[in-house]
C-alpha cells in the first residue's frame, strides 16, 4: 500500500512593512494616524526608559534586569490591538507592552529594584506582573483563557509572552496544549530574540521555526517580521479574532533579536558575534515605523526631539517617585495572591510575624 | 557632596578591576555621562555618573581591583549633606608594578607609604594558626552587615560579629563564615582569594615577615633605555596569583624519570592512522599519559587530594578530573577533562580536542574551567626536554612532559634506538614524600612503557 500524507502542515511568514520601508497595501492593518503615533510613543518610551534602566543598574540604583531594547515591535504592536477587558501575561521582556496597558514605570523599577510591591499595579488591571521563571506564565495564562470561556466573557482573551528559551520548557507544553484542547482564548506570543542567554536558536530547538510548534497542538503558528510593528499588531489583530469566535488559541513567533545583554549580568560579547548584532541593529524596529511616519508627513526631527525631552521628563519623575522610596512591610508577599485571603493564609501571616517579634514594618 | 560607591554590577559581584576613567580630579561631569569603565568576573560595563557636579576623589587608578561597596568618586553635587559612611571592608587593592611608575613619590619613600588597611588577614590565618580569630582584637568597628539569620545564629552562639571575618561583599557575615570562625578557622574566603589579595597590596620594602625577604622599588628602567608599560590583567593576573601562591604555600619537590615509550608510540602511531578523523582520532601521547595518571591516582589517592590548612585535614577526591594546561592566545588556561577513570582513551583524546580549541578560542565555560584532581602540562611538542612545573594549587601534584624523542640507549649491555619521554613530578611534599612520589612514577613507567600489561588491569 503507498504511503500517503497524512496531513499536510504549512507556516506563513508575515511582514507587512519592510526593512526598506515598502509597505504591503493588501495586509496594511489600516491602522489610523492616531494610532500610529501612539505606537511611536509607546515604542520610544519603551527604547528610552530601557536605556535609562541600565544605566540605573549600572549606577547601583536598581537591581538586575533584562533589557528589551530592540524588541520594542514586538512587545508594543500587538498591545495596540488589545482592549482593557483583554488579559496580558507577560514574561520579563515586555517593558513595552507593560507600559502601553498603563503600568507605571516606576513600579516595574520597584520590581527590579528587590520590591515587591513592583508586583502591584494599582489602577491597571488584568495584567499580570513580571514572570522571571521561564516559562511558567504559560500555563498561567491558559488558566486565564480558560476561565475567560468558563465564565462567558465573550468580549475578552489573553495575549501570552514568552521567549524563544520558554519552548524547551515543560511548562509550554503543558499550557499550549491545555489551552489547544480547550479552545482557550489565549494569543501565544513567543518572542524569537535568538539567543536564550548564550543558547542561540539552532541549539534550542531542532525545529527550524518556532511558529510549527503550535501544529503539534493543532492551532494555527504564523511567524512574523518582530521588528514589523505593523504585522505584529495585524497577527495580534487576526489571532484575537480568532479567540474571540471561540476558534481558540493560536501561536505568533516574533522574529526579532536581542540587540542588548540578556541580563546586566550577563556579556554577550563572549558568546557571539558583534557583526550579528550590528545586522540586527540595522533592523531597528523604530527606524523602520518612524520612516513611515515621515512618509505620511507624520513626523520630522523638530516632533522627535519634543518628544524625547517629554518622554524623559516622564521617566525623570518616575524615577523620582521610585528612589523616594515606599514604606516596606514584610508581609506584602501575604497581600496579594488572593483576592480575599482566608483563615489559613492570615494564621500564616500571624505566625510569620509572631517570628519576627511582631509588627509588619521594617523589612 | 555625593560619594558614589561601587554597585554589584553583576549577581553577586565582590570587586571590579578599573579599566579606565573618563573624567580626572576638578572635571565637571552630567548625569549619566560615563564616569568609568570597570571589568567584573562576569563583565567589563562603563558605568555612568549617578550624579552631575565636580569630580572630587577618584577611588583607585587604572588597573586597581576595587570592592563592591567601596566609594569610587566623590562628586561635589551642590549637596552639602554627606551619604552615608564607607563600610569597613571596602577598599582598594593597588594594582602592582605599573602603579609603582605612576607614584615615583611613595615609591622612592616606602617610609611615607600608607599601609592599605584590611580587615581580611589571611597572612596571620595561614602562617600563624596559633593565633586564632578568638584571641585577637575586633576587626571593625560599627555595624557589621550581616543577615538577621546570621545576627540570631551569632548571638545563639554567643560570638560578636566585630569579631568575624567576614567573605561577602563589604565584608558582610554568613552562616559558613560564622561556623568557620567557631572553628578556629579564620578568614573566611579561601585562601587563594585572600593571598593574592594582600599580594597586590603589598609594598617596596615590605618583608612579609620573612627574613631576609625584601621586596624592593624597581629601578627606573627608562634610565637604560625606552620602555613599554601594560598592565597585569585579566588571565595574566590570574595566573601570577595562582603561582605566586602556589609556590610561597606549598613545598615543591620534583622527581624526574625518563619513560621508555616505544611500544606505546608504535600501537598509537598505529591506532591513530585507523582512527582519522573520528572525535579524538587525533590521538596524542597526552590522551595516553592522562589515563595512566588517572590509574596512578587510583592506587596512591594521596595525590588526588588536598590539603585543607584551614581545617588541618587532608581531603580525599573519589572523582578524577584532569587538568590540561592549555597554552591560549591570552595566556594559560587549564581544562579539566572530568571522570577520566570512566572515560576511554578515545573519549578523553577527544575531550582534550574539544576543550583545547574551546580554550584557544575563548569560548570555554567557566565550568570546564573548574574542579580539577590533578593537573598535567604537556610542553613537549613546542620545545623543552625536562621542566619542573608549578603545582595547580589547592592540587597536589602536576605532571610536566617534555618531548618524546628517539633516544640511543642501552638494553640488555647493547645500544639501542627508543622513543623516550621524559616526565617531571612535581609534589607537595607537606602531604606526600619522596618515596610515595618514587611509587607513583614506578607504576606510570610500568603503565606506560609495557601498556600490554596495562591491558590486563583495565
Amino acid at each position: 500500500m503507498p504511503l500517503k500524507n497524512a496531513h499536510k502542515f504549512t507556516v506563513p511568514h508575515l511582514q507587512v512593512l519592510s526593512e526598506k520601508g515598502t509597505l504591503d497595501k493588501k495586509l496594511d492593518p489600516g491602522l489610523s494616524e492616531t494610532q500610529l503615533l501612539r505606537l511611536y510613543r509607546a515604542m520610544t518610551l519603551a527604547r528610552e526608559a530601557d536605556q535609562r534602566m541600565l544605566r540605573l543598574q549600572r549606577q547601583g540604583r536598581m537591581g538586575t534586569f533584562s533589557p528589551s531594547t530592540g524588541q520594542e515591535a514586538a512587545a508594543c504592536g500587538p498591545m495596540l490591538a488589545l482592549s482593557e477587558r483583554d488579559w496580558l501575561v507577560p514574561a520579563f521582556r515586555e517593558l513595552g507592552a507593560m507600559l502601553m496597558r498603563g503600568v507605571p514605570l516606576h513600579r516595574i523599577l520597584l520590581f527590579w529594584g528587590g520590591w515587591e510591591e513592583g508586583n502591584v499595579f494599582p489602577g491597571v488591571e488584568r495584567t499580570l506582573p513580571i514572570a522571571v521563571i521561564v516559562a511558567s506564565q504559560i500555563p498561567h495564562a491558559a488558566g486565564v483563557a480558560y476561565s475567560l470561556k468558563y465564565r462567558g466573557e465573550k468580549d475578552a482573551a489573553v495575549v501570552c509572552y514568552f521567549g524563544d528559551g520558554a519552548t524547551s520548557e515543560g511548562d509550554f507544553h503543558e499550557g499550549m496544549n491545555f489551552a489547544a484542547v480547550w479552545k482557550a482564548p489565549v494569543v501565544f506570543i513567543c518572542q524569537n530574540n535568538h539567543w536564550a542567554i548564550s543558547t542561540p536558536q539552532e541549539k534550542q530547538t531542532g525545529s527550524k521555526t518556532f511558529a510549527q510548534k503550535a501544529i503539534a497542538y493543532g492551532i494555527p503558528g504564523i511567524q512574523v517580521d518582530g521588528n514589523d510593528p505593523l504585522a505584529m499588531y495585524k497577527a495580534t489583530r487576526d489571532a484575537l479574532d480568532r479567540a474571540n469566535n471561540g476558534e481558540g488559541p493560536t501561536m505568533i513567533e516574533a522574529l526579532t533579536y536581542r540587540v542588548s545583554m540578556h541580563t546586566t549580568a550577563d556579556d554577550p560579547s563572549k558568546y557571539r558575534d558583534t557583526a550579528e548584532v550590528e545586522v540586527w541593529k540595522s533592523r531597528d524596529p523604530l527606524i523602520r515605523l518612524r520612516n513611515l511616519l515621515n512618509e505620511r508627513g507624520l513626523w520630522g526631527e523638530e516632533k522627535e526631539a519634543a518628544l524625547l525631552a517629554e518622554i524623559k521628563g516622564e521617566i525623570d519623575a518616575e524615577v523620582r517617585i521610585y528612589e523616594h522610596g515606599i514604606e516596606a512591610r514584610s508581609d506584602i508577599a501575604f497581600d496579594h495572591v488572593f483576592a480575599s485571603p482566608g483563615v489559613e493564609l492570615e494564621e500564616q501571616r500571624a505566625a510569620f510575624l509572631e517570628s519576627r517579634g511582631g509588627g509588619s514594618t521594617n523589612a | 557632596m555625593f560619594e558614589f560607591k561601587l554597585p554589584d554590577l553583576g549577581e553577586g559581584i565582590h570587586e571590579g578591576e578599573i579599566l579606565k576613567w573618563y573624567v580626572a580630579v576638578g572635571d565637571t561631569i552630567a548625569e549619566d555621562e560615563s564616569l568609568v569603565d570597570i571589568e567584573t568576573d562576569k563583565a567589563a560595563v562603563t558605568i555612568p555618573s549617578p550624579k552631575g557636579g565636580t569630580v572630587v576623589s577618584l577611588g583607585g587608578n587604572v588597573g586597581d581591583t576595587v570592592d563592591v561597596g567601596m566609594v569610587i568618586t566623590t562628586i561635589d553635587d551642590g549637596d552639602n549633606a554627606s551619604s552615608a559612611a564607607t563600610p569597613a571592608a571596602a577598599q582598594t587593592r593597588k594594582a602592582p608594578a605599573p602603579e609603582v611608575e605612576a607614584t615615583p613619590a611613595s615609591a622612592a619613600d616606602p617610609a611615607s607609604t600608607p599601609r592599605s588597611e584590611t580587615v581580611k588577614t589571611p597572612a596571620s590565618a595561614v602562617t600563624d594558626p596559633a593565633s586564632t580569630p578568638h584571641s585577637a582584637s575586633p576587626l571593625r568597628v560599627g555595624p557589621v552587615p550581616a543577615a538577621p539569620a546570621t545576627r540570631r545564629k551569632a548571638r545563639e552562639m554567643g560570638l560578636d560579629l566585630h569579631m568575624v571575618p567576614g567573605s561577602g561583599p563589604a565584608g558582610r557575615v554568613s552562616l559558613e563564615d560564622l561556623e568557620r570562625f567557631a572553628a578556629g578557622g579564620g578568614t573566611a574566603t579561601d585562601a587563594e582569594e585572600d593571598l593574592s589579595a594582600s599580594a597586590g597590596a603589598i609594598s617596596p620594602g615590605e618583608t612579609g615577615g620573612i627574613p631576609f625577604l625584601e621586596i624592593e622599588a624597581l629601578p627606573d628602567f627608562r634610565r637604560y633605555g625606552a620602555i613599554e608599560t601594560k598592565p597585569v590583567r585579566s588571565i595574566r593576573r590570574k595566573v601570577a596569583k595562582k603561582m605566586t601562591t602556589s609556590m610561597i604555600l606549598v613545598p615543591h619537590v620534583a622527581l624526574m624519570e625518563e619513560v621508555d615509550v616505544t611500544q606505546l608510540e608504535t600501537f598509537r602511531r598505529r591506532e591513530k592512522a585507523r582512527r582519522e578523523g573520528q572525535p579524538g582520532g587525533h590521538l596524542s601521547l597526552l590522551s595516553f599519559v592522562t589515563k595512566a595518571v588517572t590509574e596512578c591516582l587510583k592506587a596512591f589517592p594521596e595525590f588526588n587530594a588536598s590539603l585543607d590548612h584551614f581545617k588541618g585535614e587532608i581531603v580525599y577526591k573519589t572523582y578524577y578530573n584532569i587538568g590540561i594546561a592549555a597554552d591560549t592566545p591570552k595566556g594559560l588556561m587549564v581544562p579539566v577533562i572530568r571522570g577520566t577513570d570512566s572515560k576511554s582513551i578515545l573519549q578523553i583524546a577527544a575531550d582534550i580536542e574539544r576543550l583545547g580549541s574551546a580554550a584557544r578560542d575563548g569560548k570555554i565555560a567557566v565550568a570546564d574551567l573548574q574542579g580539577g584532581s590533578f593537573t598535567i602540562t604537556n610542553v613537549g611538542p613546542i620545545a623543552g626536554k625536562q621542566l619542573i612545573p608549578t603545582i595547580n594549587h589547592p592540587e597536589v601534584a602536576i605532571l610536566g612532559m617534555g618531548r618524546a624523542d628517539e633516544q640511543a640507549v642501552v638494553r640488555d649491555g647493547d645500544i639501542v634506538i627508543r622513543t623516550i619521554l621524559p616526565v617531571t613530578l612535581t609534589f607537595d611534599h607537606r602531604i606526600v614524600d619522596g618515596a610515595d612520589a618514587a611509587r607513583f612514577m614506578k607504576k606510570l613507567v610500568m603503565l606506560l612503557s609495557e601498556p600490554l600489561n596495562w591491558l590486563t588491569e583495565l
